[in-house]
Parts: C-alpha cells; sequence; structure tokens
C-alpha cells in the first residue's frame, strides 16, 4: 500500500496555511486579477473584461497617487524614526528610575490599548480648531490668542497626524528597548567604566549595539503593522483638507468603497502590498544580521 | 576636593532634569487617556463650551445611562455592539490560539528546510494592509453571503492573529526545554500527552499572552470591520464609535463613555500580560 | 534488570553519518561508562537506547526485545539528564510520581514509590518543593529519583553531573556508585570526564568519532591502551609520547638518546613509532618505587617543578618533547637542575608512529 506521510511540522503549520491562504491569498489573488479589470461594484460583469495593465499604467500616470504614495512613505519614514528615537529615549529614562518602574512601565503601555479609532477621534478632538484642547490651552495661558488651524492647514494637519500615529506607538518601541536593556548583561558595562569610559562613550559602544536587535524586533513588529495609521488618518482628516493628507490607504478606501472603481483601488492596493512587504522582509533581514552580529543566531 | 564637589552638582542637575522630563513624557503619554475618561463623565454642551470651562462642575453618568438604555440620544445599541466585539474577539482568539500553538511549536521544536523563509512569509500576510485587503475581501464574503456576520468576521480575525500568535508563541515554547518532553516520553507520555501534561502548563502563562494580545488586536480593529460589517447583526465597537458622529454634530460625550467601555477590559488585560508579553517577543525574536 | 545489545547501530543525520555501526553487549546490572571528546557520538549512542533518536542502521535490544522502533515509553528505561529536566511547574513529590500516574498507578502505590525513592536520595523533607526552589545537588537528586521509581530494566545517564562543582561532583560520585550497588540495575553512563569513568565504571567504552576505540575494565584500557588516542585520554596526567625510530632492538629519538623496546612489543627494524611512558613509570633515582625487572635510566634537565604534597610532577624534555614525571619523597627542585631517571620498562608502550595503533604482541 503506497501512503503518503507528511512530516509533522508540515502538518502542524498546516492550519496556520490553510487559513492565511483561504483569508489572505485567495483573495489577493482575485484582487490581482480584477486589476486588470474594469470592475466595478454597481456593475458585476464587468470583473469580466480584461483590460490588461491600464489600471497599473493609469495609476503610474496619476499625480494624485504619486503624491499619496510619496507623502506615505514620508510619513512612514518620519514617525517610524521618531518612534525609535523617541522610544529609546523614554526607555532609558524608565531604566534609570530607582523606585516605582512597575508602575511607569505600566503607564507607558498605555497607549497600546487604544484602537486606531480612538486614537483618531482622540487627537480630532484634541486638535480641533475650535474647542479643542490645545488650542483651549494655549489661549487660556495666552500664548497665543489666534485659531491655529490643527487639521485644516495641509503641513499642521501633517503634523497632527504624525502626533497622533508617534503617540500611539512609541510605546511598543519603548517597552521593547526596555526590556533589552534590562537583558545587557552588567560586565561589559563594568569593565568601560573602569576603562575610563565616559557615559556617551559607554552608551555607543557597548549599550546600543547590545540593543540593536531589539531596536529591529520592534521595527519588525511595527512594519507588519504600520497600515494601522489608516483607522487614525481615515478619522482625523480623512485625506483632507483637499487632500493635502491623503495616504496611499485613504486613497485606495476612497477609490474602492467611495467611487466603486475596485479595480483601479486594487492595482493601487498592490503598490501598498509591496510597499508593506518590501518593509518587513528588510527589516527581519536586518534582525537577522543583528542577531548573528552578537552571536545569538540559531 | 573641588573636583568632587562639581561633579556631585552636576549628578544633582543631572538627576532633576531626569525626572522632569519622565515626568513630561509621562504626561504627555497619559493625559488624552484621562482626558477621555473626564469627558464621559461630562455633558457634550460643557466640554464643547466656548470659552472652555476647565474645571467641570457638572460630573455625572448621563452618558452612561443613555448608552445602555439604547434609545438615548441617536439609540446607539451599545450592548449590543458590545455582545457582537465579545463574541467576536473571544472565538477568533480561540482559534487563532490553537492554531498558533501548532503553527508556533513547529517552529519551535522542528527544523526543516526553508523554515526562515516561510516564517517570514506567514509574517508577511499580518502586513497585508487592512484596506487592501478589505476590497477583495468585501467582494469574496459578498459572493459567498457571510458578509456582515460573526462567522466572517471570526475568520478574518483569525487569519489576521494567527502570524503574531505564532511568532509569540514559537517564542514561548523555546523558552522550555526540549528534554521537559523527552523526559515525560521516557515517563511513558505519548507524545500527545508530553505536549499537554508537560510542555503545555510549562509556557502556559506565556500562551495566555498571546492570547490576550490577540484579543486586543480584534477588539480594537476598524479597517476590516468597517466594510465587513454592515448593520447591528455584527458591527463592532471601534466601528460603533462612528454610530456617534453624524455630518455636523458629535456626540463626544457618548462617544467617551462607548471608548472608556472599549478601554477598560483592554487595560486589565495588558496589565495581567505585560511581563509576559515581552519575554515572549523578545525570546522568539532574538534568539532566533 | 536486563542486558542490552547493540548490533552494528548506525546514526545519521541526513547525509552526515555520526555513529558508524556500534557493536556492544552490555551485561544484567552492568554500569557502563561510555566516554569520549565532545561531540563523538555518546550523547547520540545514549539517546537511540532510550529510543529518542530513531536509529538509522543495525539492532538493539533490551532484554529479549528488539527495541528498533518502540517508543521510549515502552523500553521500560528512565533517565537522567544534564540539566536534569525536572518539570518546572510540579513539586518534587510530583515530579517523582509522574511516571507511575501515566502508567495508571492508584493513589497508595505511587506514595510508596515516591517515599521509598525519597528516602533512599534523603529527598523526604523536599517533597513539597518546586524545582525551582532548590539546589544544584538537590535538583541532581531528584532527578535520580524521578528515574528510579520505575525500577527500570535500564538506566541511562547523560552527563549527570557536569553542572555541579568540583566538590558536590566528588560526592555525588560516590552516591551514584552506592545506589548502583543498593538498586541492581544495568546503569549506562555517558561522561566526558575520565576520572568519573575510571571511578564509577564496570567497564569503560571509549568512543572517538562516531566508533568505539576501546572497551574494558577501567584497570586494562589504563594498563593496555589500544592507541594513542586512549593513552592520552585516560589517566592523569597524559601519558607522555616520544617520537623515534626503532634501531636493533632500541628505540632512537632525535636527539640521539634511546630506549630499549619495552617487553611485550615488537616493532619492525626502521619502523617510525612513539614510545609511551606514564608520569608514574619515569621517576628519579632516589625518589622512586623500587627498580623492577626491566629497567632503564636517563639523564633529563627539569625546567619545572609542580609540587603537590606527596609527590611533584617534574617537567623536562626529551628530544624537544614535553615529558611529565612523578617525583615520590619529594624535595625542593630548582629549574634547570639534572637529574637522573629511572624508568621501569615493564609499563612502557609502543605505537605505530602513523596509525597510533599499539604495537604489543
Ligand atoms: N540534530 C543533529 N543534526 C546533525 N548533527 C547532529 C545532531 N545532533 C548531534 N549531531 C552531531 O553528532 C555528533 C555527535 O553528537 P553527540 O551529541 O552524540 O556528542 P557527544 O559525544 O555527546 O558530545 P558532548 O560530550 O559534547 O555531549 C556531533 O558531531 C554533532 O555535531
Ligand atoms: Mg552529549
Amino acid at each position: 500500500m503506497f501512503r503518503y506521510k507528511l512530516p509533522p511540522w508540515l502538518l502542524l503549520l498546516l492550519p496556520a496555511i490553510i487559513v492565511l491562504a483561504a483569508v489572505v491569498m485567495l483573495p489577493l489573488l482575485l484582487s490581482l486579477y480584477s486589476s486588470f479589470t474594469p470592475y466595478r461594484l454597481t456593475r458585476p460583469d464587468s470583473l469580466f473584461k480584461w483590460i490588461g495593465t491600464y489600471n497599473y499604467e493609469k495609476a503610474l500616470t496619476d499625480s494624485k497617487f504619486w503624491a499619496a504614495f510619496g507623502r506615505t512613505i514620508v510619513l512612514l519614514t518620519i514617525a517610524l524614526n521618531l518612534e525609535m528615537l523617541l522610544g529609546l529615549g523614554l526607555a532609558l529614562l524608565v531604566s534609570k528610575v530607582t523606585r516605582g518602574q512597575r508602575a511607569l512601565r505600566t503607564m507607558m503601555m498605555f497607549p497600546m490599548m487604544f484602537s486606531p479609532v480612538l486614537v483618531g477621534f482622540q487627537f480630532k478632538f484634541i486638535f480641533n480648531d475650535n474647542v479643542g484642547l490645545v488650542n483651549n490651552a494655549l489661549q487660556s495661558l495666552g500664548i497665543t490668542d489666534q485659531v491655529i488651524p490643527w487639521l485644516v492647514d495641509g503641513k499642521l494637519a501633517m503634523f497632527s497626524i504624525i502626533f497622533a500615529e508617534v503617540w500611539t506607538s512609541t510605546s511598543v518601541f519603548a517597552i521593547l528597548i526596555l526590556a533589552g536593556l534590562y537583558a545587557i548583561p552588567k560586565d561589559p558595562l563594568e569593565a568601560a567604566k573602569v576603562d575610563g569610559c565616559t557615559s556617551w562613550q559607554t552608551f555607543r559602544h557597548i549599550t546600543l549595539p547590545f540593543i540593536m536587535p531589539f531596536i529591529y524586533i520592534a521595527m519588525a513588529i511595527r512594519s507588519l503593522d504600520v497600515a494601522r495609521a489608516y483607522d487614525i488618518v481615515q478619522i482625523m482628516t480623512n485625506g483632507g483638507p483637499a487632500r493635502r493628507t491623503e495616504l496611499l490607504w485613504t486613497l485606495i478606501g476612497r477609490t474602492g468603497y467611495v467611487d466603486a472603481k475596485m479595480g483601479y483601488a486594487n492595482a493601487m492596493g498592490y503598490t501598498s502590498i509591496f510597499l508593506a512587504i518590501f518593509f518587513t522582509v528588510y527589516f527581519f533581514r536586518k534582525l537577522t544580521s543583528a542577531r548573528n552580529e552578537l552571536g545569538m543566531g540559531g | 576636593m573641588d573636583a568632587n564637589r562639581s561633579h556631585r552638582l552636576r549628578a544633582h542637575g543631572l538627576k532633576l532634569a531626569h525626572l522632569m522630563t519622565l515626568f513630561v513624557a509621562m504626561s504627555i503619554i497619559c493625559l488624552p487617556g484621562l482626558w477621555i475618561v473626564l469627558n464621559s463623565f461630562r455633558p457634550t454642551v460643557e466640554i464643547m463650551a466656548k470659552p472652555p470651562i476647565w474645571i467641570p462642575n457638572d460630573l455625572n453618568f448621563d452618558n452612561y445611562r443613555a448608552m445602555f438604555a439604547g434609545a438615548g440620544e441617536g439609540g446607539v445599541p451599545v450592548v449590543t455592539y458590545f455582545m457582537n466585539s465579545l463574541i467576536i474577539s473571544v472565538t477568533s482568539t480561540a482559534i487563532a490560539i490553537l492554531v498558533g500553538m501548532a503553527g508556533g511549536y513547529a517552529f519551535a521544536r522542528y527544523r526543516f528546510r526553508g523554515k526562515s523563509a516561510i516564517f517570514v512569509g506567514l509574517m508577511v500576510t499580518r502586513a497585508v494592509p487592512g484596506v487592501a485587503l478589505s476590497l477583495p475581501l468585501f467582494i469574496v464574503y459578498a459572493r459567498i453571503g457571510i458578509i456582515d456576520t460573526h462567522f466572517g468576521m471570526i475568520l478574518t480575525y483569525v487569519a489576521m492573529n494567527v502570524p503574531f500568535t505564532i511568532w509569540l508563541i514559537d517564542g514561548f515554547f523555546r523558552q522550555v526545554p526540549k528534554e521537559l518532553a523527552e523526559a515525560a516520553e521516557i515517563d511513558g507520555c505519548t507524545r500527545w500527552q508530553a505536549f499537554w501534561r508537560v510542555e503545555f502548563p510549562v509556557a502556559r502563562a506565556g500562551i495566555a499572552s498571546a492570547g490576550i494580545f490577540a484579543f486586543l488586536t480584534s477588539w480594537n480593529e476598524y479597517a476590516l470591520a468597517s466594510q465587513l460589517t454592515r448593520s447591528v447583526t455584527s458591527k463592532t465597537m471601534p466601528v460603533g464609535l462612528l454610530d456617534f458622529t453624524s455630518e455636523f454634530t458629535l456626540n463626544w460625550g457618548g462617544m467617551c463613555a462607548l471608548a472608556v467601555l472599549m478601554i477598560i477590559p483592554a487595560l486589565v488585560l495588558t496589565f495581567l500580560v505585560q511581563k509576559h508579553l515581552i519575554a515572549g517577543l523578545t525570546f522568539g525574536g532574538v534568539k532566533g | 534488570m536486563a542486558e542490552v545489545h547493540l548490533e552494528k547501530v548506525v546514526k545519521k543525520y541526513g547525509e552526515l553519518e555520526v555513529v558508524h555501526g556500534i557493536d556492544l553487549d552490555i551485561g544484567h546490572n552492568e554500569f557502563v561508562v561510555f566516554v569520549g571528546p565532545s561531540g563523538c557520538g555518546k550523547s547520540t549512542t545514549l539517546r537511540m537506547i532510550a529510543g529518542l533518536e530513531n536509529i538509522s542502521g543495525g539492532n538493539i535490544r533490551i532484554g529479549d526485545r528488539v527495541v528498533n522502533d518502540l517508543p521510549p515509553r515502552a523500553r521500560n528505561i528512565s533517565m537522567v539528564f544534564q540539566n536534569y529536566a525536572l518539570y518546572p511547574h510540579m513539586s518534587v513529590r510530583e515530579n517523582l510520581g509522574f511516571s507511575l500516574k501515566i502508567a495508571g498507578k492508584d493513589k497508595a502505590e505511587i506514595e510508596a514509590a515516591v517515599d521509598e525513592a525519597a528516602a533512599i536520595l534523603s529527598l523526604t523533607p523536599l517533597l513539597d518543593r518546586k524545582p525551582g526552589e532548590l539546589s544544584g545537588g538537590q535538583r541532581q537528586r531528584v532527578a535520580m529519583g524521578r528515574a528510579i521509581v520505575r525500577h527500570p530494566d535500564v538506566f541511562l545517564f547523560d552527563e549527570p553531573l557536569s553542572n555541579l562543582d568540583a566538590k558536590l561532583r566528588t560526592q555525588m560520585r560516590v552516591e551514584i556508585k552506592k545506589l548502583h550497588r543498593k538498586i541492581k540495575t544495568t546503569i549506562i553512563y555517558v561522561t566526558h570526564d575520565q576520572v568519573e569513568a575510571m571511578t564509577l565504571a564496570d567497564r569503560i567504552v571509549i568512543m572517538r568519532n562516531g566508533s568505539i576505540e576501546q572497551q574494558g575494565t577501567p584497570l586494562e584500557v589504563f594498563a593496555n591502551p589500544v592507541s594513542t588516542f586512549v593513552a592520552t585520554f585516560i589517566g592523569s596526567p597524559p601519558m607522555n609520547l616520544i617520537d623515534g625510530v626503532v634501531k636493533g632492538g632500541q628505540v632512537v629519538f632525535s636527539d640521539g638518546t634511546s630506549l630499549p623496546v619495552p617487553p611485550r612489543y615488537s616493532a619492525a627494524e626502521g619502523q617510525r613509532v612513539q614510545y609511551g611512558v606514564r608520569a608514574d613509570n619515569i621517576m628519579p633515582i632516589g625518589h622512586a618505587l623500587p627498580p623492577e625487572e626491566h629497567m632503564a635510566e636517563l639523564d633529563m634537565t627539569v625546567s619545572l617543578s609542580e609540587p603537590l604534597g606527596t609527590e611533584t610532577i617534574l617537567f623536562g624534555e626529551i628530544s624537544d618533547t614535553e615529558i611529565q614525571a612523578k617525583m615520590l619523597n619529594p624535595r625542593p627542585v630548582e629549574p634547570g637542575e639534572t637529574m637522573r631517571f629511572q624508568i621501569t620498562l615493564d609499563k612502557c608502550h609502543l605505537f605505530d608512529a602513523e596509525s597510533g595503533v599499539s604495537l604489543r604482541t
């Protein structure tokens, strides 16, 4: 009797692979297909009309698309770097505290529990030009008597969005870097002190290389999740004013659901998917090499 | 002598600066949340007052009462949303943990070719942005008729949570020495018994925290839910938040009350697992 | 109580063969120790006997059953791991009773067995603690207790003492030896510490690169090593080996000094050899044991001495090879002092220089 037996590891991974294939891969294949059609939600038969790479050509020559694309990259770059730096700073601050660390750690994780929609609403209200907390505070303290248009001016709106994004996600970095700081062995630190390193030199040559893998873990986790910014932007400005905070994700949502041009939206969706995959794979690579440098591979 | 003194002065100065910075940072982190809690006890009129009322003089439970009465201002069926969220999150978490446990165990215990490629491959599915995924999912779900159902949402969230639970659980199982299972086998267990009687109990705390992480993700998710749920039969709380807004008005007080309802479970659960969560993420990630 | 037989047992990891067809017969109640350098396949062999690794070729029999494809639980063996592998979520009592519970024994029976094992290993006061609350030596004892409650046919130990400090190791070594007397079971014990091997074993099995190099009682392998590998591995300090060439019944070293071919050894004229002499058999005259039948003498300049109390180790050189010698009833020795040494030829060895094989007839 011939019976092919699956290796146990594959058997164990099978449920995960099946679920992900059904809910992620299959729809993505569909969307890949539909990106070659003029599919509109309102006209189901349009799904069967092949128009080749028309949607992609259209996207690539669409200035609105490129503006959103560029803005997304800028937002991600600024936000991720800021989050990393602030997270590092916060972790260092907390690690130096001698009492009440547990409480501080819990507080630090506070923003992680907020649903991104909620963060969106929260900051939409805080930055509201008329009755928002920030303007109220500035005016009551007499710093300005102007109404600052936080969410109405294009540049300020971008700032507000980045602020909200950084507020929610800095804690991911802070908490993981803090874990890294706890894990540093004491010996090299003490050896450096005895060797006459200043605190900056110690940090630069011992602490930093050691926590690098932790930073990459945080980066990898974040890159899996960057699109959560969609929820925040969607609520705070919905791409406005006048598309000046339009990101890839809001553009896709608008094209697909509001304008009902599914085929076109899927074509743009694919670019955002590749962007996400690129970031993810990049940071996983970094993680592996940082790990090997520290001799933690295997 | 002098050198000593100046060093001491500098140390004092640094300490003060450190405490100040920490205080400011923590304020920025905590104030927005506290402000929401505070506003949930205030009438919308007072929150929106111009000039602002800094010292609340009308704290009450009206927003909560209206919310649970269902038919209050706007009549948002909060209790139904809460139940939807609860059913969807709990079920999808339970399934994601089972699937994740199988997968995480495979990564932690077996050697096979292309392991890291498969791992990254699974992770990458998580990186697909919700909006981009929601379009084709919407089409498929509409076709097979599971749009706006609990089942559809549960399925979606299982898929969304599986990569991450695999990552975390892989880390936790790696912390359990494989000799434990071997010792159990020698003590007379089958492989299956060895897993459930030894490896699982030892990794239990970590697995629970992976579960809570999955729960929170489902509990807070918006991008997919906003497209795949359409009515009270399956709308979850994050989507329900939008019921408090209309074209020109915004029931801020009511929204804050719902927000508090969303945050409290999240707060409690996160507090319970924070330690394990960090251990799982860093161990799985760092020790490769 | 059972015999264990290995017949041409092979282990491959993919293409890589790490154990090359081992043959070994272990008798009832025998205490067999596997020694060898790191990576030579000791653990792998032990784990194949346990059933934790499947075998790629050959047969393993325990008692009169072939166990090649039986899972560990069906082999009635127990094993003590290097890092103990105690179940951290169970108390000492539960750890000890786990195997009986799995086997479906009733409560009273389990309790009796646990109490007996705890008494043997003086664990009784620790029964309600968790493994995390025990010291290294106590954990070690719990691991052994877990192994003995079941009265297995065979005991397997994989470097059980290597995580303990030197003093505790000596103490536990004695306890294991006593335990073996008390419970009378076949024991297979893996270590890379030759002192442990010598003191514990009824029979030593020396492994090298996945094969058995030599087996025998501790005294046999010490007195008659089959190769330079065994000669340098067993005994401390390791046997001195000097390169030389056979000329007319003498082994001539590169600096011109020579020693006679030891009795019971034979080598062809002109053969390149290694001359083996242990420190115990090269001693300065006046500080040595009374001479035996075949003796030789030579001068050596001492470069360093290490007093150990009752004896002193002297370091010198014969034809550019460092030699360790022993001095009984020591007196102070200045570096650079030249002394005359006596060599007990009956206890010297000769090995082929190329293959390292003993030239004993
Ligand atoms: N899973 C594996 N895959 C490939 N090779 C392996 C595997 N396990 C062990 N080996 C190889 O098999 C050989 C024998 O290993 P084994 O663990 O038996 O050595 P050992 O004699 O017990 O050494 P030590 O004293 O260090 O414990 C080693 O060269 C090792 O690299
Ligand atoms: Mg070993």
